[in-house]
């Protein structure tokens, strides 16, 4: 499917030098001078790589059509994480250079979107939340009342994050896997 | 679009006044007066590129088109022609068909501020001064960026040093579009200015103002000035704009005062708005009959307020600098 740039937004795949990337923001922008542009920011799609590229707002671009299916999360290993269709078993892998820091968040079981294109995974579309029980915490120190104050603490996944004093081994917490912020408690 | 709250912000916001009342009284010293503006106005200056919004006053049958300025030269030119002196206005200006970005909103606020004179390169010192004004007004430690000096650079200086256009490539149309094609630009249906302004955003842009120091970057090709006079062997408009990591923040230019040539390319302009298909707007004759009276050899600046606002509170969005966005 062709789309003028101007239309590009986060989340779209394009093809770009041959290869497929996928767009991290797009922000439009006029020089005043000259037609106005497209300034985007993609993500290669093989080597996870990204770069900044300024479009024409009605340059012509080829955007992909995917289809977004949902997938168990299985496991991952040095290179790639591993996944699995639901209603077929059929196993898809995804490199951990396209999926980034969001891997660390991921535990055995979480389902989320996978984006396909002619049956070959691109990338996943992160859920916006995930909930991972704290497994090492350090007791709050009493007299410590700033609030807004954080403390490091390690979920089961092995990552550390950023948590309010007041939380405890074995409660759960709820994070944002794409920022790795804590937005909540269970 | 949404009415979007952002108290959060109230710091930023504070800066924001700060900075305002810097810049107020950085100016009244140096003798500019400062000029309240309408921002409706029956007629426009023509620009190729820039599409407007359009309203109408309405009484019983009586109906008039009515514009929101996307900027406030109009006025200013008019008023230095009658004689007002160095002036400025630091209000709204109002910029249709370009969705809200992190740095531009559609409504913003312009500082523009004329000089009568000097050059641009002479202004381009007093805006720097203006800078310093503010940091030192400001006191912010840890601001990475100092305002001792410009890091001056030509545009071909600048074409040459980070897109391997050399001079000559440049300034011939046709060299240049041969030139961004062997770059894997696409070039069809695409102007000169479109591909200048690609490159340039693409290829030169991100590497402005990120030596610790803001850059100046000055003498445009000809064809990307409307309003600008010419330099004397006739080959680059007078033009600079200044950039602060990365990020365009303003430009002056030595204002064009021969109406002849101010005629010519507002016929010039309109016709490419209508190729552009943009709102057929009334063109302000009477500031060509502003011309014809004489206009003063002079300089103006025009300057992102929130842009510059977003440089002194490091932040990232331009929405973050205003309590109150339509986004």
């Amino acid at each position: 499917m062709r789309t003028n740039a101007g239309n590009l937004k986060k989340g779209d795949f394009v093809y770009y030098q041959g290869e497929v990337w996928q767009v991290q923001k797009a922000d439009f922008y006029s020089p005043g001078k000259g037609s106005a542009l497209m300034k985007a920011k993609i993500k290669n799609l093989l080597s996870g790589k990204n770069i900044e590229y300024a479009y024409k707002s009605n340059e012509q671009v080829d955007v992909l059509n995917v289809e977004s299916i949902e997938m168990q999360y299985l496991y991952k290993d040095n290179e790639n994480i591993y996944l699995m269709n639901e209603r077929t078993y059929n196993q898809f892998t995804v490199p951990l250079s396209v999926v980034g820091e969001v891997a660390n968040f991921l535990k055995e079981g979480t389902k989320l979107y996978v984006y396909l294109h002619n049956d070959k995974p691109l990338t996943i579309r992160p859920p916006m939340s995930v909930k991972l029980k704290v497994v090492e915490a350090e007791m709050a120190v009493k007299g410590d009342t700033v609030s807004g104050a954080k403390k490091p603490v390690v979920v089961e996944t092995g990552v550390t994050v950023m948590v309010p004093l007041f939380v405890k081994v074995g409660e759960t917490v709820i994070i944002n896997p794409e920022t790795g912020e804590y937005t909540g408690r269970e | 679009m949404k009415i979007q709250t952002n108290v959060g912000y109230l710091d930023n916001y504070k800066t924001y006044l700060q900075i305002e009342e810097a810049v107020h009284e950085f100016l009244k010293k140096k003798g500019y007066l400062k000029i309240d503006l309408p921002v409706l106005s029956p007629a426009l200056i023509p620009e190729s590129y820039l599409e407007i919004f359009e309203t109408k006053f309405k009484y019983f049958d009586k109906k008039e088109k009515l514009y929101l300025t996307p900027s406030p030269e109009l006025f200013l030119k008019r008023l230095l022609v009658a004689g007002i002196g160095n002036c400025y206005y630091l209000g709204k200006a109002f910029r249709n068909s370009e969705p809200n970005s992190t740095w531009h909103l559609a409504e913003f606020t312009m500082l523009e501020f004329y000089k009568v004179g000097v050059n641009y390169l002479e202004l381009a010192d007093e805006v720097l001064e203006m800078l310093q004004f503010i940091a030192n007004r400001l006191n912010r430690p840890g601001m990475t960026i100092s305002f001792d000096k410009w890091e001056k650079l030509s545009v071909a200086e600048a074409f040459n040093k980070y897109a391997a256009i050399n001079e000559k490539e440049l300034f011939n149309q046709k060299l240049f579009i041969k030139k961004a094609k062997n770059k894997e630009y696409k070039i069809n249906g695409a102007s000169y200015e479109d591909l200048f302004s690609q490159i340039l955003a693409q290829e030169i842009e991100p590497r402005l103002g990120k030596n610790g120091y803001p850059t100046l970057l000055y003498d445009y090709p000809r064809e990307l000035s409307s309003l600008a006079k010419l330099s004397k062997n006739r080959k680059v408009a007078e033009r600079c704009e200044f950039y602060i990591n990365g990020l365009e923040v303003g430009g002056f230019c030595t204002e064009l005062n021969n109406y002849k040539e101010q005629e010519k390319r507002f016929i010039q302009e309109s016709k490419k708005r209508k190729k552009n298909k943009l709102i057929n707007h009334a063109i302000d004759k009477g500031f060509i009959e502003a011309l014809k009276y004489g206009l003063l050899d002079c300089t103006g600046a025009g300057i992102g307020f929130d842009r510059l606002v977003m440089i002194f509170t490091n932040v990232d969005s331009i929405d973050k600098v205003k309590l109150i966005n339509i986004l």
